[in-house]
């Protein structure tokens, strides 16, 4: 790290006193004790609070830190990157650094010292060999019906491979609504899961073969149902000089949808890349508003709960991640919602699990299942 | 030393579970620094060890003394002036925030028992259905309760709280003995300060974790009202309002009565740092009256008398700055913690002193950060008086707002350090708020004997030297 930087960090870190509001939501005017950071909730030890995370990274910067213990290993990687300590701090001491990048940047240097997780190396040898971060060998069946539209819907890994009805009720949304799109002939991974995981390098390939791809498409806004993917192709990607949308927003831009309203109670849960990282709060709540009722729960928008798996924490703590999902799964319940909607395939799956794994009969969905489901064709 | 570092974990693990107790240098480095780390540098405890209970830290303090092996209690980790910052090689440090249970709130006798690790916030959430609340430090509300009454007898937000708020204790000592202070000693009642014998209970307090553990402590609790007001009144300089303060005070008429300058605390007070504060008067004495239908609105009269005769300007304040001051006054401080975001990093000296001596305290942190070369800019102070109003007890708080990373700033601050405990000293203080190795040292020359009385006393209690030593003398 170049010492500019490095001296930026140490700046940012030195500025932390360690009053730890951080870890809970707003407590005026409710008066309600609220924990916002997952990690340092299940775990306990400081070292999982962002405060000691920042003690750790300093340790590491100064080269005090010499071997990569499991100590050092869990307190770094078992962080979801939520960014909810960030949201609460800046409200408090208009800190400077994002925390989020703060502790991918500490990621890439364990990465640089040849410390990485055994289980995101593996991912990374996938995404090498499959250039999916599943390692999954067959493609996900989209016809491209409209080889010159405009709308470019990149699915991305999850919802081609771990939760295909998602891809399946964007597609069917396109046509129900008679909207020209397509889908890249050859969709890489976005790169998403490398650069949480501080693996810098490996991303490069792929995003250049992507924009590479989105160029020659001549597309001039892509679709995202993935807010993991289209963070990392806001901010890691250069401007490749066409319009980037989430699903919800480029539904709430198309508007006068004919929807039926199903007559569910659900509670929304903002994904974090979507919320916390992009500031997308409102259109989620537009487009879901008009096919469910709505419940809301006490966490929301810049001080929702995380569901537990970003990260790169799903592939190496799952029982951690399954445990922040249930708890956000018990937020939904006493809010009164029979269903917990979500507008990303990660936190869907996750949350799923867990309720799968709960037996209490919550339902999970994403936000353009229940559009699919509730528009008239 | 005969055994090697893991045999101590395995040892520790035995008592606290595989999972509480480690000695992996990453989990160390997380509580190696605190904000006061340009005095206290960082430094690693050798292991981190996580009790669940009470009979977990007996044990583990029979383990440790028996190894002689340093130990520092650790509540929920707000922690300042390097107290939970080890001094000694091998040290244990004692998280307890796993023990956070409310033992009972009992509201009929207003008092709270909470375990270590037990916030203000988690006691406020339960304590206001009965419309009650604890006496809230001006720290954040995720700062151990048990910890803040243990430490002292606490400067609050409310100055109508008075100053001891805590009732009885439950302490275990390095031999693995446990006391109990107050009716505690004698019932199941531990809802009386003076038990058998001495005041036991202010004894022990006031040592920062340098007799044993605390693990269970009884507090007051205060009501609550629905009737509030708040009033801000700008003044030029800190000695005017002198007058104000002490008819508040000594007529008992405001819940809350804060002098604070116009640059820090005021912010947080008022919630927002986007509010042109250079314009108003250089101190603003923040006001709360609360009370009962009937005594509220003849208080509230009074006061409004007080003000007219003060000197002061009434500033007028948006209905959200009210709400601000009225939910960090008596919920605890959130918004206030803003004054963290000033400049990255803060210093003060907290002290206990008359109101008489307000504006020379003042004068002397001016000078003294002056001379050192602290710019005037970052030089600020607050009064926080306290009732019952003997001796016109007020906390002070001479503060220095500064970037955390300038690492050349630390050198000043040293040296006003250094100038100021004399000066402070010389000027007359009834004593400082939090006790600590820097301020401990050149006070204790002042007190004579009772300096030997206080180091004999703790040898006592700890004759192998293993409670948190270093952070007195």
């Amino acid at each position: 790290m170049e010492q500019e930087r490095k001296d930026e960090i140490l700046s940012a870190i030195h500025h932390c006193v360690k009053c730890k509001l951080c870890s809970i939501s707003s407590f005026h005017p409710n008066a309600e004790w609220l924990p916002l950071c997952p990690s340092g909730q299940f775990y306990g030890y400081q070292a999982f609070y962002a405060p000691g995370r920042m003690e750790i990274f300093r340790e590491i910067l100064d080269g005090e830190i010499t071997e990569p213990s499991e100590g050092l290993l869990k307190s770094v990687y078992a962080c979801t990157l939520c960014g909810a300590c960030y949201e609460r701090c800046k409200q408090i001491t208009s800190v400077e650094l994002r925390l989020p990048e703060l502790f991918e940047e500490m990621r890439a240097e364990l990465v640089k010292k040849g410390w990485a997780l055994d289980v995101h190396k593996n991912i990374a040898e996938k995404i090498k060999e499959t250039r999916n971060a599943y390692g999954e060998k067959y493609e996900y069946k989209a016809k491209s019906p409209d080889g010159n539209a405009d709308v470019l819907y990149y699915i991305g890994c999850t919802a081609r491979y771990r939760v295909p009805e998602i891809a399946d009720a964007m597609l069917q949304i396109f046509d129900k609504l008679g909207i020209k799109y397509r889908v890249m002939n050859e969709e890489w991974c976005c790169g998403s899961v490398l650069l949480r995981t501080g693996q810098v390098e490996a991303a490069k390939e792929l995003m250049e073969h992507n924009i590479e791809e989105i160029k020659r498409s001549g597309a001039k806004t892509v679709v995202f149902t993935c807010p993991g993917c289209l963070m990392t192709f806001e901010k890691n990607y250069p401007d490749m000089g066409v319009e980037l949308l989430h699903s919800t927003q480029f539904l709430t831009r198309l508007g006068g949808m004919k929807v039926k309203k199903q007559g569910l109670e659900v509670a929304y849960h903002d994904p974090c890349h979507l919320g916390r990282d992009l500031g997308i709060y409102d259109e989620p709540r537009a487009v879901l508003s008009t096919v469910a009722d709505i419940k809301k729960m006490k966490r929301e928008r810049e001080e929702a709960w995380c569901c537990g798996s970003g990260g790169g924490v799903k592939s190496a703590y799952d029982e951690f991640a399954l445990w922040s999902a249930t708890e956000r799964l018990k937020e939904a319940k006493e809010a009164g919602a029979k269903a917990l909607v979500s507008a990303c395939p990660f936190c869907k799956r996750n949350l799923k699990e867990a309720a799968d794994k709960e037996g209490k009969g919550t339902e999970v969905y994403d936000i353009v299942e229940l559009v699919n489901r509730s528009l008239e064709g | 030393m005969t055994q090697s570092l893991s045999k101590f974990v395995k040892e520790l693990q035995a008592i606290v579970g595989e999972e509480n107790a480690t000695d992996d240098q990453a989990i160390c480095a997380s509580y190696s620094r605190d904000q006061h780390w340009h005095f206290v540098p960082a430094k690693n405890p050798a292991y981190i060890v996580r009790p669940a209970n009470k009979e977990e830290v007996r044990r583990v303090l029979t383990f440790a003394n028996n190894e002689k092996i340093p130990v520092i209690p650790y509540s929920t980790g707000i922690n300042v002036r390097g107290l939970t910052i080890p001094v000694h090689e091998r040290s244990i440090l004692l998280d307890l925030s796993r023990m956070n249970r409310i033992v009972e709130i009992n509201p009929e006798m207003k008092t709270a028992t909470v375990e270590p690790g037990v916030t203000f916030g988690m006691l406020l959430e339960k304590t206001k259905k009965y419309k009650l609340r604890p006496a809230f430090p001006d720290a954040p509300l995720t700062a151990s309760v048990l910890a803040n009454y243990y430490l002292r007898g606490i400067y609050q937000t409310s100055a109508v709280d008075g100053h001891d708020h805590t009732l009885s204790y439950e302490m275990v000592l390095p031999n693995g003995e446990t006391i109990k202070t107050g009716s505690r000693s004698l019932s199941e009642m531990p809802y009386f300060r003076y038990g058998v014998g001495p005041d036991f209970t202010g004894v022990f307090c006031a040592h920062p974790g340098t007799c044993g553990v605390v693990t269970e402590l009884t507090a007051k609790l205060y009501r609550l009202y629905d009737n509030r007001k708040e009033y801000f009144v700008g003044f030029d300089d800190a000695g005017t309002p002198r007058k104000i303060i002490y008819n508040l005070m000594h007529d008992e008429l405001a819940a809350s009565i804060r002098l604070v300058d116009n640059q820090s605390w005021l912010k947080g007070i008022c919630g927002t740092f986007d509010y042109p504060y250079e314009k108003l008067p250089k101190f603003v004495l923040c006001v709360l009256v609360e009370g009962v239908d009937g005594i509220f609105e003849a208080k509230d009269k009074l006061v409004q008398e007080y003000i007219t005769e003060s000197g002061g300007t009434v500033l007028e304040f948006p209905e959200e700055f009210k709400r601000t001051f009225e939910e960090e006054s008596l919920g605890g401080a959130e918004k206030s913690c803003m004054v963290f975001g000033l400049r990255g990093n803060y210093h003060c000296i907290g002290l206990y002193g008359p109101l008489t001596l307000a504006a020379k305290y003042y004068e002397v942190h001016e000078k003294t950060a002056l001379e050192v070369g602290i710019p005037q800019d970052h030089i600020h102070f607050y009064i926080n008086p306290i009732y019952s109003f003997h001796g016109q007890l007020c906390y002070f708080e001479l503060d220095i707002f500064y970037d955390g990373g300038d690492l050349g700033f630390g050198e000043k601050l040293r040296n006003y350090n250094e100038k100021q405990f004399h000066r402070l000293l010389d000027l007359g203080i009834y004593g400082w708020f939090r006790p600590y190795a820097g301020i401990i040292g050149p006070t204790a020359d002042r007190i004579g004997y009772l300096a030997d009385v206080w180091k004999k006393y703790l040898r006592i209690l700890d004759p192998n030297e293993i409670m948190n030593r270093g952070k007195l003398f």
